[in-house]
């Protein structure tokens, strides 16, 4: 089990949220994947995407003014 | 009076900066992922604002009066501003949000978009979008076209819309969806942090919408919420100095960047963001293309789209279809397909927790 971060900051959505798709894809189940993002609408979208696909989210915070990291559990 | 417009625009400005409502994003779910939740939030605007919209011309606080359908160039200009707003990141209102947010490729596509749709309503571009909007047929809506009283639209309209928003409703998604750890308490938390949801958000906007039409009405401005004809004022009235253009929807406009700043500077989701190159050059395309395919549609995503689909106009329902067919063929070239622009990275950390 590892944790692997994907740094999108400076992307506008729906940028985080693909890449997120195809970074998770490349996973083991049980991995984790820490998503950083500063778009503002991703704050919606990515914890909406990871309930959908069934995946924990482990961690969801703000790391500062129009920054946020989520992390998910890949199942 | 006019102060009522800048009233109005900060309180849409704000709603849609912490709703995160984004029509943009309605249009490019369909193409990406097939999700229609925030396009049911939208045609809830539409939907409910159509109540609004045919009770007070029915009690004659509005007249919606019938005008020629220029075709040609709302399937046009709506492509066109369809693809543009990918391009973008966001159509006009959602740029005027987003640049309230810090993000400057929004200003660029702001500025861009507001140039622009000043050069194709009275500059240099005039000549060829007059000539094209001069294309038309003699018909105004849907209901005047097929003989039928609005209302009967109405009724439909609004049973669609609420089976399509009981099926979202309904829907769980299979795990609850995660929220960011509470900061605040009372009506701050409820402001500045909660989440607002996509339904929640859009009968606000919708009677944001509805309220539109009589404050802009009483200054003699007959129409309800727009963003291209005041952004292309707004540009005439700092170049050329002329106080006369200013109107209702400038002060709306204005009020939409103010209310988002506000939104955002609130809840701590103001920085100055710098995009890269490939973002950049994208913002200022698609601002540019935006601010024409505006111009030639007759309105963007809100005048077009979200009130003239209100009404039943056909330019509004013809320009819905044609935009969401121009997001799909951006998306498929700039997201989906061979040319997104990437500068994600992806990297692995040695130990799990």
């Amino acid at each position: 089990m590892s944790q692997h971060v994907l740094e999108t900051d400076g992307q506008v959505c729906p940028f985080p949220l693909v890449e997120a798709g195809a970074a998770i894809a490349r996973l083991a189940p049980g991995d984790e994947l820490v998503i950083n993002f500063d778009c503002t609408q991703a704050t919606d979208a990515l914890p909406r995407w990871a309930a959908e696909q069934g995946y924990p989210v482990t961690n969801f915070e703000r790391a500062g003014n129009a920054q946020w990291t989520i992390t998910v559990r890949k199942t | 009076m006019l102060l009522t417009g800048l009233a109005l625009g900060i309180a849409l400005g704000f709603t849609m900066q912490r709703g995160r409502f984004c029509v943009t994003g309605a249009f490019r779910d369909l193409w990406i992922t097939g999700n229609t939740r925030w396009l049911t939030a939208f045609l809830i605007v539409v939907a409910v604002q159509s109540v609004g919209v045919f009770a007070m011309d029915a009690a004659g606080m509005i007249t919606l009066a019938p005008r020629d359908f220029a075709w040609l160039a709302t399937i046009i200009g709506a492509f066109v501003f369809g693809f543009a707003i990918v391009l973008a990141g966001g159509c006009a209102t959602g740029t005027y949000y987003r640049a309230g947010e810090g993000l400057v490729g929004s200003w660029f596509a702001l500025i861009f978009y507001a140039l622009f749709a000043a050069m194709s309503k009275t500059g240099v571009f005039a000549p060829a979008v007059d000539g094209l909007r001069a294309v038309t047929v003699h018909a105004s809506t849907i209901h005047g076209l097929l003989g039928l009283s609005p209302w009967i639209l109405v009724a439909v309209l609004v049973t669609g819309v609420g089976l399509l928003a009981r099926h979202h409703l309904a829907r769980r998604p299979a795990l609850p969806v995660a929220a960011l750890p509470a900061r605040k308490s009372g009506l701050a938390h409820l402001l500045f942090e909660k989440r607002w949801g996509a339904f929640s958000t859009a009968l606000v906007i919708a009677v944001l919408a509805i309220l539109a039409w009589p404050l802009s009405w009483a200054t003699g401005r007959e129409s309800g919420l727009g963003i291209t004809g005041p952004s292309s004022a707004l540009v005439n009235y700092l170049v050329g100095g002329d106080p006369q253009l200013i109107d209702w929807g400038v002060y709306l406009v204005v009020g939409i960047l103010t209310g988002s700043f506000i939104a955002a500077t609130g809840s701590g989701e103001f920085r100055v963001r710098l995009p890269d190159a490939v973002t950049t050059v994208r913002s200022i395309g698609g601002g540019a293309l935006m601010g024409v395919g505006a111009s030639l549609a007759g309105g963007c995503t809100i005048g077009n789209a979200m009130v003239d689909t209100a009404t039943f106009g056909l330019q509004g329902w013809v320009s819905l279809v044609f935009m969401i067919i121009g997001t799909g063929a951006a998306t498929r070239l700039f997201v989906t397909g061979p040319a997104k622009a990437t500068a994600a990275s992806l990297t692995p950390v040695r130990a799990g927790r």
